[in-house]
């Protein structure tokens, strides 16, 4: 017990350096943007009326701190993220970061994560079948689609979806709330409303991800059918589904598992643009907005910074994961 | 000869060419042998014609200077050699009137005169273009490059009176065809600009990664894992929001295409550190250390070409994710705007419900931008496949 739990620790530290590391990247292009938040409250001040000098933006500047060098900046920045969970304010929008994102990105993570899930729920029973089965058919039919998964981004997907959905059913299906719902607080009914409509969301999001699952799942299964232990259960009688599940697709699903980290940065990716497709008014549309609008540096570095986090989380639990379920390394952690 | 004896001569020929042949000979000829393959590579290099030439085969600039004026939003004109007013040899096309007045509720309405026909003319001279022209304005005098370059005006095609649109034409009347073909070559150009950056950065990282290995080894990794970790288009729109509005389209092509390549190397790097960690170890290295290579000359004339295929590959595979970064960023409006046309900007029109119910044509640069990324991908698998030694014996 105790190898494990240094196993965990040495993890968890890898991941927070990793964080640092990100954080430090992502502070570093915050600071690459021209014009800094002194300059940006005073010329909303000139704005209103007032004479703006530089000693009143110097003034400025030492108020916020930002007289102070880089990499003491960063500290503070980090420190207080970690410690207080707490961005500082948008000084394009004048508001706190985190009432801004709270709500928006706890149901952006949700919707992400679905569609992970229903990316593997789909792809691993499927990838597993048809890495057994011999129809030329079925096998082409499914490679082609996976490499439509890569053709058609997600975003043409949505795209095309929602036009159709126009033309038959009169409704766009954009959003993912319904009108009345849609600044209300969180009760059953609006939960409900969301549920009827993040469907869309997380099939058009889950989709490269399923192509790109099933042609993991299909390889991998591929390589270890053709192994000789499975030959050799094959010679001691086992058949079917209980010789797939028991033999190769415990072997093969060890690097699916490793991978789920990646596949959420992949759908990551796709957020920003589908999310602008369907107008979602979470994250993915509000870093749009972040970035397009008004070059809003704070607000575009937390959103960056968080979904990075959550990447790097689930790396660290899928580490742990397949510690406890690969028998080989189980063993030489907890004995 | 009996004909077994000659039979037996071929055998050993094949099998003499087989072992006597390169590694370049061997991946070609198992590449031959995948039909997919082969088809996408060919549509690979149309398409890349079609590019590279298209001011030749569009009949009008791509930019607002090309706009036909008289055909807004006009649908598809496609050539005919015959019709109800008998057969020509030459194609041609019908002339197009509209009109706007209360009957049409005041909407400009076109409407096809099948009377009047305008005949389709080969290598017709129009507007101007030109190859190799480089005008950069650097900082400093002495650095501006201003070079002519070669200027033609000829087109394959063009009509003798009004204006042919085999795609269509867009709400200002901009020919969707040649915009298409310009497209492509957009595509093309930042994305092959993209893997060179990014293959430059992986192949310095990589390559001092996996030679030096140790602690400047696992120093390298982690930065580049925590590069991996950043999902790349939000990163990418934070940096493409440094665009200062008035930077010039090829100054901010030049951008994209940086900060795609920038953002685009860790994988690879990744890859190449691998294949040097097990490279490094063989006796042939150690034979030219031990005859005082520099370790710079090592990886460069040693290691490298120990796995060009692969790397060749790996840029293969990459280069659709490129375009599709770049198109999702252009269709964002985020990337490459008029009057530079790539598939991506083209796409933003799509987006419209008016364009589905009404212009279904504006469609047509989508089906081009699928069949150049699956060609890509299908071109990328058959060359994986072929660079592989072993993929022809595994089971």
């Amino acid at each position: 017990m105790g190898k494990f739990f240094q196993f965990t620790m040495m993890r968890a530290a890898m991941s927070v350096f990793t964080l640092l590391m990100v954080s430090l990247i992502v502070f570093t292009l915050m600071e690459l943007v021209p014009g800094n938040c002194a300059e940006r409250y005073l010329a909303f001040k000139n704005t209103q009326g007032a004479t703006i000098t530089v000693k009143d933006i110097e003034a400025e500047e030492r108020r916020l701190g930002l007289d102070r060098p880089f990499l003491i900046r960063w500290g503070s920045w980090i420190g207080s993220v970690t410690f207080k969970g707490e961005f500082g304010d948008s000084c394009i929008l004048r508001l706190n970061i985190n009432q801004l994102l709270s709500d928006k990105f706890w149901i952006s993570l949700i919707i992400c994560l679905s569609a992970l899930v229903a990316a593997y729920a789909i792809a691993i029973p499927i990838g597993i079948i048809s890495a057994s089965s011999t129809s030329a058919l079925a096998n082409n039919s499914l490679r082609f689609i996976s490499y439509l998964g890569l053709a058609l981004p997600n975003f043409l997907l949505a795209l095309i979806i929602m036009l159709l959905s126009t033309v038959w059913f009169g409704d766009s299906m954009t959003g993912l709330f319904s009108k009345e719902f849609r600044d209300a607080a969180w009760s059953w009914a609006r939960f409900q409303d969301f549920i009827s409509r993040a469907w869309l969301p997380i099939f058009i999001l889950g989709w490269s991800a399923t192509a790109f699952a099933l042609q993991t799942v299909r390889a991998l299964m591929l390589d270890e059918n053709g192994k000789l232990y499975v030959t050799a259960a094959r010679a001691r009688g086992l058949y079917g589904r209980k010789l797939l599940w028991r033999y190769p697709a415990r072997h093969a699903l060890g690097p699916v598992i490793n991978s789920l980290g990646f596949d959420l940065n992949r759908i990551f990716n796709e957020l920003p643009v589908v999310a602008l497709v369907l107008v979602l008014t979470e994250a993915g549309a509000l870093l749009i907005e972040a970035l397009a609008r008004s070059n809003d540096q704070q607000l575009a570095g937390a959103i960056i910074f968080l979904l990075t986090a959550s990447i790097v989380f689930v790396n660290f639990v899928t580490d742990i994961m397949l510690a406890l379920m690969d028998p080989r390394i189980r063993k030489g952690l907890i004995g | 000869m009996s004909t077994t004896a000659t039979k037996k001569l071929e055998d050993q020929k094949l099998k003499e060419a087989y072992f006597t042949a390169s590694q370049g000979q061997l991946i070609w000829t198992r590449f031959k042998g995948n039909k997919t393959a082969m088809i996408a590579a060919w549509i690979l290099i149309l398409l890349i014609l079609a590019g590279f030439f298209a001011p030749f085969l569009s009949p009008y600039d791509p930019t607002i200077a090309g706009r036909d004026t008289e055909y807004e939003n006009g649908a598809p004109q496609i050539p005919k050699f015959w019709d109800e007013n008998g057969f020509s040899a030459r194609p041609f096309i019908y002339s197009v009137e509209r009109e706007r007045s209360i009957k049409t509720n005041f909407r400009w309405v076109t409407k096809i005169n099948r009377d009047e026909r305008r005949y389709v003319h080969y290598f017709v001279k129009d507007w101007q273009y030109s190859y190799l022209k480089i005008d950069w304005n650097l900082p400093g005098k002495m650095f501006d490059i201003d070079f002519r370059g070669f200027t033609f005006d000829t087109h394959l095609f063009g009509t003798d009176e009004g204006k042919i649109h085999l795609f269509g034409t867009d709400q200002s009347g901009k020919d969707i065809y040649s915009r298409t073909l310009h497209a492509i070559y957009t595509s093309l150009a930042v994305g092959a600009l993209g893997v060179f950056i990014s293959f430059v950065l992986a192949l310095i990282i990589g390559g001092v990664a996996g030679y030096f290995g140790g602690l400047v080894d696992s120093i390298l990794q982690m930065i580049t894992d925590a590069v991996r970790t950043i999902p790349a288009i939000p990163l990418f729109m934070a940096m493409a929001a440094f665009i200062p509005d008035e930077w010039s389209s090829e100054t901010r092509f030049f951008f994209i295409s940086i900060v795609l390549g920038l953002v685009g190397w860790p994988t690879l790097a990744r890859r190449i550190r691998t294949h040097l960690l097990t490279e490094r170890s063989q006796e042939y290295v150690l034979a030219a250390e031990l005859s005082g290579a520099s370790p710079s000359h090592i990886i460069r004339r040693h290691l490298l070409p120990s796995f060009t295929s692969y790397i060749i590959v790996d840029l293969m595979i990459s280069f659709p994710y490129m375009v599709r970064t770049e198109t999702a960023l252009s269709f964002v409006g985020l990337g490459l705007k008029d009057p530079v046309n790539s598939l991506g900007a083209l796409m933003q029109n799509v987006s419209k419900a008016d364009v589905l119910l009404n212009y279904q044509w504006y469609f047509i640069p989508v089906l081009f931008f699928i069949a150049f990324v699956l060609a890509f991908v299908f071109v990328g698998d058959g060359l994986r496949d072929a660079a592989d030694p072993y993929s022809g014996t595994k089971k």
